[in-house]
């Protein structure tokens, strides 16, 4: 065994080695959710009897599911994958993989062991951390590249660039979620506190933004939203959101230095 | 001789609950040092003080010279820990595991792993998850002894070890002392420590009861006599141990050949004394084992 040689990002290598199977399980289940929805664009956003039936339902629901613009290829895909399936399905992953990666490993006590050996606290976190955000790009990517493909076939009409921005907007929105994981597992110890508040936060954001879309008096919410960050200015149709993009990923960083600081300052316990 | 482990009015509180009162602790380099107590003694929370997993609430440390706050990384390379509760999961092989632990321990030599994992009959091609607890242990006594740390800290390192794994596990904790490194053992198994301990301290509720070889703790234990003498009636045995040197639970049986059996406490030479006034048949003195010793400072303490 060639133990001797030093490699660089130990803990990073091994979080990803360790989760290639769920990540392989997540990418089947992305890929199965753009399958069902994507090509469906013709006969349910792009249809007139579809057309005629949101026309018959509330406005307020279409205004919550962000269904005004289904019409077109850019607001389909927007309201169904990113909006709603793609957010769902990456929220569930993000939350999983960073309540686990601090306090899920200190609480089967696997951590106590790897903190004993040469490695900082900052090095746990930032790995761990780098790690979760690898498997979270690559969803992204993967998402990006599937709808491109089928960007034809299904007559979307979207420009790949607006793509990139959306999933760029996805991505950020999965960073925030799972580093609000991270900073709390590092703070208590807790899973369960960890899986709640990343949870919390993307579920509240959602419902903010949903609550906020249904009227110009509620409109101050979306500023409470990740979820508004993200797509609120729908970055499919109208390109890149920079300011929201900017607040997504400034406050994933810093919900990251919160959980570097803290898993820093407390006892951890096994 | 240097001292690896040093101690100093270390106390750890967890909110209200004192779990380490002021312990002072002294190891020297290329020693075994034992330490035993039951459990919530405050064993686990001084090891873990000693890797930074937690820091103390007031008292300082020293482990090979350093601060293990400020030593940190660099510092931890140089201990092999094995936790009290090894808990290994994962669907990696027990190679694997060794292999990435290897990566954030420091230098291990090249077949290190795998000629441990012989000699503890461990398997290192199964996937960790399917390990018993036993192998499990051993796969956690590996990690910690791969790459000959200076000073190694062993929490409950046999529980979970069959009676031929542990004395491997000894010979091993013997090499190490030999070859200079030092090793810091916990348990409530007392005999692991007799067999491997050059000095103990005997842990109870945070505090330290007392620091002893393991010899001197032997001599100030109990032993148990036998003796029978002849030509002497069984009254004259029983008056003389009846005072000093006193026998505790003594018991004596007449006949031709009188014997008194009984538990004797503290010095020996009274003891013989006594007995010079006899014509001696037989004489057994059992070595006190460690377990009677230790409990004896235990019941004092209550």
């Amino acid at each position: 065994m060639p133990l001797t040689a030093t490699f660089p990002l130990p803990l990073f290598r091994r979080a990803l080695g360790d989760s290639w199977r769920s990540l392989a399980g997540w990418s089947a289940g992305f890929l199965a959710a753009l399958l069902l929805y994507v090509p469906l664009y013709r006969s349910i956003g792009g249809n007139a009897d579809m057309s005629e039936l949101l026309d018959s339902l509330p406005p307020a629901l279409i205004n919550a599911l962000n269904y005004g613009a289904i019409a077109t290829g850019p607001g389909y895909v927007s309201a169904t994958f990113y909006g709603l399936m793609g957010f769902a399905l990456i929220t569930i992953a993000a939350t999983m993989w960073s309540s686990a990666a601090i306090a899920g490993d200190e609480e089967v006590g696997s951590l106590e062991l790897t903190l004993a050996h040469g490695v900082t606290r900052t090095q746990v976190v930032l790995e761990r951390a780098a790690a979760i955000a690898v498997r979270l790009l690559w969803l992204n990517v993967l998402s990006v590249l599937v709808i491109l493909a089928l960007n034809d076939s299904a007559g979307l009409d979207i420009a790949p660039a607006n793509l990139v921005a959306q999933g760029a907007a996805l991505l950020g929105l999965a960073l925030v979620t799972s580093m609000v994981g991270i900073a709390v597992g590092a703070l208590t110890g807790r899973r369960v506190f960890a899986t709640g508040a990343a949870a919390g936060v993307a579920v509240v954001g959602y419902a903010l933004n949903a609550v906020a879309n249904q009227s110009a008096d509620l409109d101050g919410l979306h500023a409470w939203s990740p979820y508004a960050w993200a797509f609120g200015n729908s970055p499919l149709v109208n390109g890149a959101d920079w300011g929201g993009l900017g607040l997504l990923y400034g406050v994933a960083v810093a919900l990251l230095v919160v959980g570097v600081i803290a898993l820093n300052r407390r006892d951890v316990t096994g | 001789m240097t001292q690896v482990l040093e101690t100093t009015a270390l106390t750890k509180r967890f909110g209200k609950r004192l779990a380490l009162d002021a312990i002072d602790l002294r190891v020297e380099q290329g020693t075994v040092f034992g330490l035993i107590g039951p459990n919530g003694a405050g064993k686990t929370t001084t090891m873990r003080l000693l890797l930074d997993i937690i820091r103390p609430t007031s008292g300082s440390i020293r482990v090979l010279g350093e601060d293990p706050k400020v030593g940190g990384a660099p510092l931890r390379r140089r201990i092999g820990f094995l936790p009290g509760e090894l808990r290994l999961e994962g669907r990696v092989t027990g190679r694997v595991l060794l292999r990435h632990y290897a990566q954030i321990s420091g230098t291990v030599a090249s077949g290190t792993p795998e000629l441990l994992a012989e000699r503890l009959d461990l398997d290192l091609s199964r996937q960790v998850r399917t390990l018993s607890k036993g192998n499990k242990q051993k796969l956690g006594v590996v990690q910690a002894f791969m790459h000959t740390p200076a000073l190694l800290v062993l929490d409950e390192p046999t529980s979970g070890l069959d009676p031929l794994v542990q004395q491997e596990f000894l010979t091993m904790v013997r090499e190490a002392r030999d070859n200079g490194q030092t090793v810091l053992l916990s348990s409530h198994v007392l005999s692991e420590i007799q067999q491997a301990a050059d000095a103990v301290a005997i842990l109870r509720a945070g505090r330290v009861v007392t620091v002893s070889d393991v010899e001197s703790l032997r001599a100030s234990a109990v032993r148990h006599v036998a003796v029978t003498v002849a030509d002497a009636p069984a009254e004259a045995l029983r008056a003389a141990f009846a005072g000093d040197p006193r026998l505790a639970s003594l018991t004596v049986a007449g006949g031709e050949r009188a014997s008194a059996s009984g538990v004797l406490e503290g010095d020996i030479n009274p003891f013989i004394r006594a007995l010079a006034a006899f014509t001696v048949v037989d004489l057994r003195v059992e070595e006190p084992d460690l377990e009677e010793a230790v409990l004896g400072l235990y019941a004092k303490q209550v």
